[in-house]
């Protein structure tokens, strides 16, 4: 009887168990999840929010799902420390250790939170997030002056600026670089998102960071490097952090991520990494990659469990990012990391409403991004796939 | 050979194309990136996003594996006599 552990509760995690226990009837699984909750989507948390859902219709597993596939289940436990030569895990609440023939690391990322915190403030990763900013977007509702602020110019940063759209209320948004995603995104795709949101009267502040927070007992003002704005939320979307201290205690290889091979192994026996915290090695780019989308997170717990299971399969997808602001569809495709890249071809302009950029590493296209539209979206993906020019 | 309904519910699709990655013989993304569904790669009667068709339980298991990478749940599966396949009850 093999004995699994899975750290991290999420879709990663949760679709490996599963994948255990469908081919493994005696192995003893067990997940250790920071939730409270059992699995839900946080992708369906917006959907949530402007009440096109209820909340439980976010969960995809039920409490007893755990029970019915005999996974021992530590919900809101952490693992404190690896001892990947003695093979066991240590918890932080339930202060003994776990021993593991196989180990899952998939305890992905969480907000870069702000020091400082006020009611008011609000952050989009958990299902607690999502009630709280319903409880603070009840509370200004029908306030003739209600305002909210945007910080951040990423994927997180839509999702608020299309609630708070639903919820009527009028919005800045002020992000460090010089247009959405300036680290990918060029500037004829970053000027179509600008305009985009200039059309839907949203203040917007570029090249801008924040600089304070104000009010006494809830946030009243937002201090950014280009001036100050009246705001009662502030919504932060400005990145996700990954621990990774005490998983390079136990000498597992890190960068920006926990390292794999194209078998999310990492660099310690028996010890795998699959979800957001994972940077393996992508056999279609030729190039070590974070991912943190949901497909990929899926898809990778089920590979790492097949392969900790015995088999040797390689993880193999061509992932990608898709959202809107407002109508303005986004989409990223593959490894769309300038510096990475050898060359970058730009399609189209700002008048055009569409912008297509293909990014090429030694010949081939690697990644694509696409705003405006989708007319490309399954060529591009189709040709990152076959390691075409 | 089962035959089974599938549907996309167009107000929960967010265009995350998983779907489409994993089955591209029964999903396709339209022009307002929303998931619809075909029958073996055709569509007979136009753009539908909700079919029914005769699929191989190996065709079964890729369909629901399609359904399953959904993040918000926009895919349903039914079986001949009405029974929810996916997502689970």
């Amino acid at each position: 009887m093999t004995r699994y552990v899975i750290i991290g509760g999420g879709i990663a995690g949760t679709t490996a168990a599963g994948e255990i226990r469908a081919r493994e009837a005696d192995a003893q699984i067990t997940v250790v999840s920071e939730e409270q909750h059992p699995l839900y989507s946080r992708v369906l948390l917006p959907h949530y929010i402007k009440g096109k859902i209820p909340r439980e219709k976010c969960f995809l597993k039920k409490d007893s799902w755990y029970e019915e596939q005999r996974v021992e289940w530590f919900r809101a436990e952490r693992v404190v420390a690896i001892d990947a030569v003695n093979k066991h895990v240590e918890l932080l609440h339930a202060g003994r250790e776990l021993p593991y023939d196989k180990l899952l690391i998939t305890t992905g990322g969480e907000p870069h939170y702000l020091e400082r915190d006020l009611r008011g403030l609000c952050y989009l990763q958990t299902l607690e997030d999502a009630d709280h900013l319903l409880q603070l977007l009840g509370e200004v509702r029908g306030k003739p002056d209600a305002h909210a602020g945007v910080c951040g110019g990423g994927f997180i940063a839509c999702e608020f600026l299309n609630i708070f759209k639903h919820f009527g209320l009028s919005t800045t948004c002020f992000h460090r670089g010089p247009w959405f995603w300036s680290r990918v995104l060029d500037e004829e795709s970053g000027g179509l998102i600008a305009q985009t949101l200039e059309a839907s009267q949203v203040k917007t502040q570029a090249n801008t960071t924040l600089a304070d927070i104000h009010g006494e007992h809830g946030l009243s003002e937002v201090e950014t490097s280009s001036g100050l704005f009246r705001a009662d939320i502030l919504g932060i979307g400005i990145g996700l952090l990954r621990d990774l201290r005490w998983i390079q205690k136990a000498g597992i290889e890190t960068a920006a991520g926990v390292r794999t091979n194209a078998y999310l192994e990492t660099s310690v026996a028996d010890v795998y990494a699959a979800g957001d915290i994972c940077e393996h090695f992508d056999v279609v780019t030729g190039e070590h990659m974070l991912v943190g989308n949901y497909m990929n997170a899926q898809m990778q717990g089920r590979t790492a469990a097949r392969n900790m299971m015995g088999d040797q399969e390689e993880f193999r997808l061509v992932s990608g990012y898709a959202t809107h602001i407002f109508e303005l569809d986004v989409i990223f495709v593959g490894d769309t990391r300038r510096a990475l890249a050898d060359e970058i071809l730009v399609k189209g302009r700002v008048p055009d409403g569409y912008v297509v950029q293909e990014f090429k590493r030694k010949g081939r296209l690697v990644g694509a991004t696409l705003v405006g539209g989708n007319k490309d979206r399954m060529e591009l993906t189709r040709r990152i796939q076959a390691q075409l020019p | 050979m089962p035959n089974i309904t599938v549907k996309v519910d167009k107000d929960l699709c967010i265009g995350a194309a998983s779907c489409v990655t994993i089955d591209p013989a029964t999903f396709g993304l339209d022009d307002g990136n929303i998931a619809y569904v075909m029958d073996h790669a055709a569509e007979p009667d136009g753009r539908r996003y909700e079919r029914v068709f005769d699929v191989t339980d190996d065709e079964l298991q890729n369909i629901l594996l399609a359904a399953q990478s959904c993040p918000t749940l926009a895919i349903t599966i039914l079986d001949q006599h009405g029974t929810q396949l996916f997502p689970e009850l």
